[in-house]
């Protein structure tokens, strides 16, 4: 973990259909650190006041160059924190945190193969792993759903990297795949499972506690990265409380989404 | 030493405090809540360059805290209910402590209790281990024998507080106090009388957040203290009054994150500060405020950070 200023190299915004707004932040640091994947930053413009604290960003990207890191975000303008990154230009500066919080585990896929899930802006958090279970020719295939066709994050990287074969759209307005939730195409391609398969997921609440009880119920593992709202990211403002199972009277304590997590077993939460 | 020029003085020179009988290297200390139990801070500051630590507060027994959401940012800061979700008084002696005494910054566990007997308990605990400076009571909690109203709301049941833990204690004890009271002096003056060795202020002020959306609050628990730059003033506030009412010392806090920010306080009588909400957005403020306290006093001609204290000009 270090505590630095990096360089904006690139802020594109977009928006889609169903008039939600992105942004994708490419970001020089000029410290090679070691970024795993799941991992994140915590990241605000170096100038100005406003937003006082940083917003948590998965590492989409984190690629080695010389001595420095080109790292880059995905976000989606959602309040004050995501609007301020919005306004960033490129050679503006920005405080960076990072890299924070647990990695997702590849040490189960041997033999097996990886069904990655993401739901909107939760994709960037799967990306880099795809990339290592690409590298470790574990046979991958992704799902990610959205409002629109526009609210499909960066589609076209993993399309890129795994192959269009390897990946499953779906979207509300049914402007691009599957209409409907992303859960659909993911319990079919459970039903037609040829080996035992691991679940990784990313995205709202409500789609992770759906891909937690498909998991439960088709006997898969699944490993959930998840959000929450933090002012530090790393374990001492102690905001980012999630329900973890635990043997004690209440049957649960609560731990830290940013240093117990981000990426938890879904048998282990007690939603 | 006494021909030594301002010039040479070191930062140890210039900025070591007496607080309550005990020898602080510097006026920074880091607030309770805000840094965890100081070793979650070792990998971004040097913990031998602050003046103090004060710990999440620690309660007798261990506690599980409030359900999420637990904060929200406001305008210039944020609002947090985390529910005083601790280790236990007996863990952090055990896990933390060892390792936490082998720095040079002072330790002092910050201390809640919901009763009387609960404080009592807590220091009892904590009186075991090694290498602690002296205690900070957090006296904003519900009193749940008293109605559950807080403590701190009562300068009465605040004193009571104070004068039990002060018999049980051989180490200082600061008392922290709540800006959610109608008088910051009548406060400071009970618990002085009651046996302080010195004071903090202030706990954050108890605030509130509505989605406009779904029409719930923000946080689960409803309401949440406010802290960050945005109680700034209040806290100055508090704390010039609170050293005009008592001689014992007074610690400020609230909304520091800037030389500035700490000097403001300094001047308006406080003998050290404690670096809060900052130490989430900006972790190494607290070391940039030192380094800055040091040139401060190099260029005023201070040969003390001391000599600053309560000197506040009121003269037209």
């Amino acid at each position: 973990m270090i505590d630095t200023i990096a360089r904006v190299e690139e802020n594109e915004l977009t928006e889609s259909a169903s008039r939600r707004r992105y942004g994708r932040l490419r970001l020089r640091i000029k410290v090679p650190i070691a970024v795993q994947p799941g991992q994140f930053a915590m990241i605000r413009p170096h100038a100005g006041e406003e937003p006082l604290l940083r917003r948590a960003m998965a590492f989409h990207r984190a690629d080695r160059q010389g001595d420095h890191l080109l790292a880059e975000f995905i976000y989606q303008i959602v309040g004050r924190g995501t609007e301020a990154l919005a306004r960033l230009r490129i050679n503006d500066e920005v405080d960076l945190l990072g890299p924070l919080g647990n990695t997702f585990d590849l040490g189960e896929t041997a033999g097996t193969e990886a069904l990655l899930v993401a739901g909107g802006a939760g994709s960037p958090a799967l990306h880099m792993l795809a990339g290592q279970l690409n590298a470790r020719a574990i046979p991958t295939r992704f799902f990610i759903g959205g409002a629109s066709s526009g609210d499909l994050c960066a589609l076209a990287d993993f399309i890129e990297l795994l192959g269009a074969e390897r990946v499953t759209t779906a979207t509300i307005d049914g402007s691009r795949g599957v209409t409907g939730f992303v859960t659909a195409p993911l319990e079919a391609a459970i039903a037609r499972l040829e080996r035992p398969a691991v679940i990784y997921a990313c995205g709202p609440d409500p789609m992770l506690h759906r891909v937690a009880r498909i998991a439960a119920e088709s006997n898969l593992p699944a490993q959930l990265s998840l959000e929450a709202p933090m002012a530090c990211g790393f374990g001492i403002c102690v905001g980012c409380a999630v329900p973890v199972r635990h043997d004690c009277p209440e049957g649960f304590i609560y731990q830290k989404v940013c240093t117990d997590g981000p990426v938890f077993r879904s048998e282990t939460l007690a939603w | 030493m006494s021909n030594q020029t301002i010039e040479e003085k070191s930062p140890t020179d210039l900025l070591a405090i007496e607080i309550a009988g005990i020898r602080f290297p510097n006026p920074i200390w880091t607030a309770s809540g805000t840094c965890g139990y100081g070793l979650d801070m070792a990998e971004l500051i040097d913990l031998d360059r602050l003046g103090a630590i004060c710990t999440k507060g620690l309660s007798a027994r261990p506690l599980r805290g409030n359900p999420p959401w637990r904060i929200v940012e406001t305008h210039g800061g944020m609002l947090n209910a985390i529910g005083l979700q601790n280790i236990g008084a007996r863990a952090f002696i055990n896990e933390k402590l060892p390792l936490l005494r082998r720095y040079q910054a002072r330790v002092i566990p910050n201390v809640f209790g919901y009763t009387i007997d609960e404080y009592i308990e807590a220091i009892r605990i904590l009186e075991d281990g090694e290498g602690i400076a002296g205690y900070e009571l957090n006296i904003s909690c519900p009193n749940v024998k008293a109605g559950g109203e807080s403590f701190a709301n009562d300068p009465r049941q605040a004193a009571e507080v104070t004068a039990a833990v002060r018999r049980v204690s051989t180490r200082p004890v600061i008392v922290k106090l709540s800006p959610n009271v109608t008088s910051i002096a009548a406060s400071a003056l009970a618990v002085e009388a009651a046996g302080a060795d010195a004071l903090s202020l202030i706990n954050t002020a108890i605030g509130m957040a509505v989605d406009v959306n779904t029409r719930r609050p923000r946080l689960a628990n409803v309401t949440g203290g406010l802290s960050g730059p945005a109680i700034k003033p209040i806290a100055v506030r508090c704390v010039f009054q609170a050293a005009r009412a008592v001689r014992i010392p007074i610690i400020g806090i609230g909304g520091i994150a800037t030389i500035i920010d700490a000097l403001e306080f300094i001047i308006a009588g406080a003998s050290a500060v404690q670096v809060g909400t900052a130490n989430f957005y900006d972790p190494t403020a607290s070391m940039k405020i030192i380094d800055g306290l040091a040139d401060y006093c190099r260029q005023h001609g201070l040969r003390s950070i001391g000599e600053l204290v309560g000197t506040i000009r009121l003269d037209q």
